[in-house]
């Protein structure tokens, strides 16, 4: 992946880089799906999903002070993720209570494999209608946004464009691009909330 | 913790930028003080992050209490990982947070940085003119002697060095100078034996004569 834009995480990694923990949290919240479904494909237990994305994030936070910014921090994120879930493979084929579940998928070093789209052994019903639930809302929300408001989010959050680009395309000034993709993600969000909101109504 | 609305659209307006990478740096430190402090920054981001999400693929949409729980796992990991990362100072923070007390460090470290600085340099001269004393005058050729001080038990009032390179301090006594000595002895002599044999011997002291044969044509 070359870097045609800044990487939009520099500001945080830059933080985290100088010894704020929390700030790595961020980019952990803002990764953890696309990690645990990179992880996913390559290895199809649940529970092992989880623990190597785990083992990722630590790994990642380890190694960010060699970091230097020579790709985008996903790329070097994901990369950290399928060495580590081959890592993890290899010591399961050396370990002799593996599950075969687990090792589904072991030998494609494909990234993009899709072989395990269909639901991993450890999800359960009430989490799979959540996460149903959830795209629904979103898409829904996302067809009832004004053309402007969905057109702005959709060159951002789908094509990847940065503002500047967006500006160009949509051919208005920088600041009305972020002003509107400032108000999609609220209208979205505003939808979204209800089915945020975790146990006892705390959040995060 | 109740928060105005005007400052909570403000927080979520900067953390919107922030996930595409346009904040400022003001509005950065900004929305990571707002991670830090306020449960509704935290929301907000992880809400904007899952939309982001759930816009590229339907099935990247989770459950929010496993993301949760992820977090609140690694949380707990991070907590008990060593300090590997190098700080550096967040100039502008500490500036604005305790700007007395930073020029009253930087003024204090001003007075003694000179000192060190000269007591370091005469330090060093003294070692190398220790290191090279036994090669230009033999094995007497030291700094500070050897021998019983003048003036007592204790062997010297400030940092000295001996001919065999331990620096000494006023807190040392001679016995304890001469047990340190004692051990270092056989190594200091291995590594003299080795210093007149190795890389930086005196040139012509070990040539050979060689003479060169032509075949005959």
């Amino acid at each position: 992946m070359t870097m045609l834009n800044p990487d939009p995480d520099a500001a945080l990694v830059q933080r985290v880089k100088e010894g704020d923990v929390r700030a790595f949290e961020m980019l952990v919240v803002k990764y953890q799906r696309r990690i645990e479904r990179l992880i996913g494909r390559m290895v199809r237990d649940v529970d092992l999903v989880a623990d190597i994305a785990q083992e990722t994030f630590i790994r990642a936070y380890r190694a960010l002070p060699q970091f230097r910014a020579e790709s985008a921090f996903y790329t070097w994120l994901y990369r950290i993720a399928v060495n580590t879930a081959k890592k993890a493979l290899v010591d399961m084929k050396r370990d002799p209570v593996m599950t075969h579940t687990a090792l589904q998928g072991a030998d494609d070093d494909d990234e993009t494999y899709r072989g395990g789209m269909e639901p991993t052994d450890g999800e359960t019903p009430e989490a799979l209608l959540a996460s149903k639930e959830i795209a629904a809302t979103v898409n829904a929300a996302i067809a009832a946004l004004s053309e402007d408001l969905r057109q702005a989010i959709t060159l951002r959050e789908i094509e990847g464009l940065s503002y500047e680009e967006i500006s160009d395309v949509m051919n208005c000034p920088i600041g009305t691009v972020r002003s509107r993709i400032f108000r999609a993600r609220e209208a979205i969000a505003e939808r979204l909330r209800p089915l945020l909101d975790t146990r006892d109504g705390k959040r995060w | 913790m109740s928060q105005p609305d005007s400052d909570r659209s403000s927080s979520r307006r900067i953390l919107s930028a922030l996930a595409d990478g346009d904040a400022t740096g003001s509005e950065a430190a900004r929305a990571f003080q707002a991670w830090r402090d306020d449960p509704d920054a935290r929301a907000s981001w992880h809400a904007y992050q899952l939309i982001g999400d759930v816009l590229r693929s339907d099935d990247l949409a989770a459950e929010p209490a496993a993301d949760e729980a992820f977090l609140v796992a690694l949380r707990a990991r991070l907590a008990t990982e060593p300090v590997v990362l190098a700080p550096q100072p967040r100039v502008e923070e500490q500036a604005v947070a305790q700007p007395v007390a930073a020029n009253a460090a930087a003024r204090s470290r001003a007075r003694w940085q000179g000192p060190m600085a000269m007591a370091a340099g005469f330090l060093a001269v003294v070692g190398v003119l220790n290191v090279a004393g036994p090669f230009r005058h033999g094995s007497n050729a030291s700094v500070a002697s050897n021998g019983a001080p003048a003036s007592g038990p204790v062997l010297a009032a400030t940092t000295s060095v001996n001919n065999s390179g331990l620096v000494l301090t006023s807190a040392q006594t001679p016995a304890e100078t001469k047990a340190a000595a004692d051990q270092l002895a056989p190594y200091l002599a291995a590594h003299r034996q080795s210093a007149m044999n190795g890389p930086f011997q005196m040139p012509g002291s070990d040539l050979r004569n060689v003479s060169l044969v032509q075949p005959a044509k």
